[in-house]
C-alpha cells in the first residue's frame, strides 16, 4: 500500500471536466470543495439505491464525466461499500458483462443505448444480464425503455449539467440535492435549468440541461 | 528527477531495499493471507523461513501465472482468484480497500483487481520526466476501469488534470482541448488512437502540429509502436515516451534517453528467465519477465510468469538512473514457429503498416498452434486501395514476404472488424484458427 510522496503544494483545479452547453462540449473546471462537497451530495443518492456496507456499486461510465463520477465513487466509500468501473461504450460492454457475473453488484448506474447494443450485438439476454442486479440505472430513455422491456425495473441517473439526479427505488420521482441545486422548469422551452447554491469554482445560473420534466416540489423531478 | 534520491540510488541500495521488501515483508505477508500463494507454496513444499536469501528465492519459490489466478477463482468462486489479502468487511480497511478494477481483457475475461490507497503513484516520476510541472494542466486519456491512481498521480505533481475518452468520438475534442488548455503532458496515446487521430484531423480539417503544439512529452502504451506510426505521431511534433507492462505489478517507462523503459527496483522485483524453463538468461538476452511485487500488499504477485518476453539490463542509463530498463519484444503465447521460423507480431508490424491500406497495423496472426506449416494472418485495411483487394492482397503478403523470408496467407478484413475486439487501446494479436 505505499504510494509516491506528492508534489507538497497542490496547485489549480481538481481537474477539467465537462458539460454539454446548447450541443458543444464546454471544459469545466472544478475544484477539490466541489467534489467533496458532490460526495456529501451522492452518499443519499447511492444509498436511495440500495446500497449498503459490504456492498459493490458498479459504474458505466466514460472518463470525460469524471467530475461527476468521482463523487460517486468516493460515496460509495463513505457507505461501507466498494465501486468498479467499465467504460460507457459498446465495445466494453463486454466488461460490464462480465463484472455483473463476477462481481455481483448491488447497484449498477450508468447504462445508456451504446452498451445495450454492444451486449445484443454479442448476442447477450439484457434479462439474464442485469436480471441479477437488484437496482440498475438508465442514463437514456432508450436505454430505459429497453431494460423495461427486458423486465429490469430500471432506474434513472441523470446528468444536470454539473448535478446529478437519482431516481431512487421507492420513488417515481428523481431526487437531486436541493440545499446545493436550484432546478426550475424555463418557461419558454419548458427545459429544466440548474443553478448552484452553494459558491463553485465555476458558477453554475441557469444552466439549461436539455432535459424536460417538471418540479412537484423542491427536490424531486419527474421527467416528461 | 522527481525524485532523484530514489530514481538514482546506487544499486546496493537498491538490493538493500529489495531484500528488506520481499523478504522480510511481502513474502511472510502473502503466505499468511493469500489463499494462491499459500496453496501453492504448500503445493512445492515450502514456507517463508525457506526462503532466507534472494538464492532461496530464485531456488525455491513456485511461480504463479495467469492460468493459476483464474483456476483458483473457479475451484473457490473467488473473483479475487486468492489473491486478496485484506478482509473487505475489516473495518480499519474502509476507505483503503476502496475499488476493484480489471484488467484489460485482451485474452480473456477481465480479471478483477482490487485496488488501495490513496493518493499518487509512482508513475509521478514518469510524468514529471515528460516535462510536465506544478500549474500545467496535464491530458488524462485512458479508460475508467484502470481507476483513480492516474488522476491523483496528475495532480500528485502539482497538474490539473484534463479528462478525455480514448474513444473516437471524443477525438475532436481532445485536439480542442489540447489547443485551447495546452496541456503539456498526456497518458496515454495508443496505436488505435493514433489512427482515429489522423482520421478525425482529416475530417475535421484540424493543424495537428498547431493544436498539439503544446505538448512536452506524451505516454506510448498499449502496445509497440511500428517505426512508420512513430514517425508520423513526431511529425506532429510530440516526443514518445514508450510503456510497457511490468507483468501486472506495474509498469516500465522510457526518460527522454529513450533507451529502454525504466522499472522501479523499489517497487517490483523482476526477473528473466528462459521462456522454457526457469533458469535466468544473461543481461540483454531474451528471456520472459516474470514479476514480483514489493509494495502491493492488497493483492500481491510473487514470482508471476507474465508471458511477455523481453530483454532487460541493469546497466546504468545515461540519464543517471540506476534502475533496471526493459525493452518489450511480444508475448510468448504469442509466438509460432513456422517451418522452424519462430514469428512474433512485431516481426511482421512494420512490413503491414508500410503499405498505405494497411499502416494502422491491425492484423492478427492465426494460430493453430506453437508449430505451425504455414502462416496465417488476419490483416486490417482503410481502403481497398486503387486496384482492388486483390492487388492489395498481394501487396501486403510481398511486405511481409520480404521481412520474415517466406510468403504468408493473407486475408484482409476491414478494420473496425478487429478495432471491435478491443479494448480501445489494443486489440489481441493472436487469434485462434
Amino acid at each position: 500500500m505505499a504510494n509516491a510522496p506528492g508534489y507538497e503544494d497542490v496547485q489549480g483545479a481538481w481537474g477539467v471536466g465537462r458539460v454539454v452547453v446548447d450541443g458543444v462540449i464546454t471544459p469545466w473546471p472544478v475544484s477539490q470543495a466541489d467534489i467533496d462537497d458532490d460526495i456529501e451530495a451522492a452518499v443519499p443518492q447511492l444509498a436511495s439505491l440500495g446500497l449498503t456496507e459490504g456492498g459493490l456499486v458498479l459504474i458505466v461510465s466514460l472518463l470525460s464525466h469524471a467530475a461527476q463520477v468521482f463523487p460517486f465513487e468516493q460515496a460509495a466509500g463513505r457507505l461501507g461499500a466498494l465501486y468498479s468501473s467499465s467504460d460507457r461504450s459498446p465495445f466494453d460492454a463486454y466488461r460490464c458483462a462480465s463484472l455483473i457475473r463476477q462481481l455481483r453488484p448491488s447497484v449498477v448506474m450508468g447504462i445508456d443505448h451504446r452498451v445495450l447494443d454492444g451486449l445484443e450485438d454479442a448476442g447477450r439476454d439484457l434479462a439474464e444480464v442485469f436480471g441479477p442486479v437488484p437496482a440498475v440505472t438508465a442514463v437514456d430513455h432508450d436505454a430505459h425503455a429497453r431494460l423495461q422491456a427486458a423486465g429490469v425495473d430500471a432506474r434513472w441517473w441523470l446528468a444536470l449539467g454539473p448535478a446529478s439526479a437519482v431516481q431512487p427505488l421507492d420513488d417515481d420521482a428523481l431526487r437531486y440535492d436541493a440545499a446545493r441545486w436550484w432546478v426550475e422548469v424555463d418557461d419558454s422551452e419548458g427545459d429544466l435549468v440548474v443553478t448552484s447554491l452553494t459558491e463553485r469554482l465555476t458558477p453554475c445560473a441557469r444552466f439549461r440541461t436539455g432535459a424536460r420534466g417538471t418540479i412537484p416540489e423542491p427536490g424531486r423531478l419527474l421527467l416528461a | 528527477m522527481f525524485s532523484p534520491e530514489v530514481e538514482a540510488m546506487p544499486r546496493p541500495q537498491i538490493e538493500q531495499i529489495r531484500d528488506e521488501k520481499l523478504l522480510g515483508d511481502i513474502i511472510p505477508w502473502a503466505y499468511e493471507r493469500s489463499g494462491l500463494i499459500r496453496e501453492t507454496w504448500d503445493a512445492a513444499g515450502i514456507t517463508p523461513k525457506d526462503v532466507q536469501s534472494m538464492d532461496d528465492f530464485a531456488e525455491k519459490v513456485p511461480f504463479i501465472d495467469k492460468d493459476a489466478i483464474r483456476s483458483y477463482r473457479d475451484r473457490h468462486d473467488d473473483p479475487y482468484g486468492g489473491l486478496l489479502c485484506i478482509d473487505p468487511a475489516d473495518p480499519t480497511m474502509r476507505g483503503v480497500f476502496s475499488a476493484i478494477f480489471s484488467t484489460s481483457g485482451t485474452t480473456g475475461d477481465p480479471t478483477p483487481a482490487p485496488y488501495a490507497g490513496r493518493g499518487p503513484s509512482m508513475l509521478v516520476r514518469e510524468f514529471w520526466e515528460l516535462g510536465t510541472r506544478p500549474g500545467d494542466h496535464f491530458m488524462h486519456c485512458l479508460f475508467t476501469f484502470r481507476g483513480p491512481g492516474v488522476h491523483e498521480t496528475i495532480r500528485g505533481i502539482g497538474a490539473t488534470p484534463v479528462f478525455v475518452d480514448h474513444q473516437p468520438e471524443d477525438i475532436a475534442t481532445l485536439l480542442r482541448f489540447s489547443r485551447e488548455l495546452r496541456p503539456t503532458g498526456w497518458y496515454t496515446l495508443s496505436g488505435p488512437l493514433v489512427m482515429m487521430i489522423e482520421h478525425t484531423a482529416a475530417a475535421i480539417g484540424a493543424d495537428l502540429a498547431e493544436d498539439l503544439a503544446g505538448y512536452k512529452g506524451v505516454i506510448f502504451a498499449g502496445e509497440p509502436i511500428g517505426p512508420r506510426a512513430r514517425a508520423k505521431v513526431e511529425g506532429w511534433g510530440l516526443e514518445l515516451f514508450i510503456q510497457t507492462s511490468l507483468g501486472d505489478v506495474g509498469a516500465a517507462t522510457e526518460c527522454a534517453e529513450h533507451d529502454g523503459c525504466h522499472f522501479w527496483e523499489d517497487c517490483a522485483y523482476v526477473e528473466s528467465l528462459d521462456p522454457l524453463g526457469t533458469d535466468p538468461v544473461g543481461d540483454g538476452e531474451r528471456g520472459e519477465l516474470v514479476s514480483t511485487t514489493l509494495i502491493d500488499k492488497v493483492a500481491p504477485l510473487i514470482r508471476y510468469r507474465s508471458d511477455d518476453l523481453v530483454r532487460v539490463t541493469h546497466e546504468p542509463c545515461a540519464c543517471g538512473r540506476t534502475h533496471g530498463r526493459s525493452w518489450p519484444l511480444g508475448r510468448k503465447g504469442d509466438e509460432i514457429v513456422v517451418n522452424g521460423v519462430s514469428v512474433l507480431p512485431g516481426d511482421v508490424w512494420p512490413a503491414v503498416e508500410s503499405v498505405d491500406e494497411t499502416s494502422a497495423a491491425l492484423f492478427q496472426i492465426v494460430r493453430t498452434g506453437r508449430e505451425m506449416d504455414a502462416l496465417k494472418l488476419r490483416v486490417g485495411y482503410a481502403s481497398e486501395g486503387p486496384h482492388g483487394l486483390a492487388d492489395l492482397r498481394t501487396r501486403v503478403t510481398d511486405s511481409v514476404a520480404a521481412a520474415i523470408g517466406f510468403a504468408p496467407d493473407i486475408e484482409l478484413v476491414e478494420n473496425d472488424v478487429l478495432l471491435r475486439q478491443g479494448p480501445p487501446h489494443k486489440i489481441p494479436r493472436v487469434t485462434k484458427g
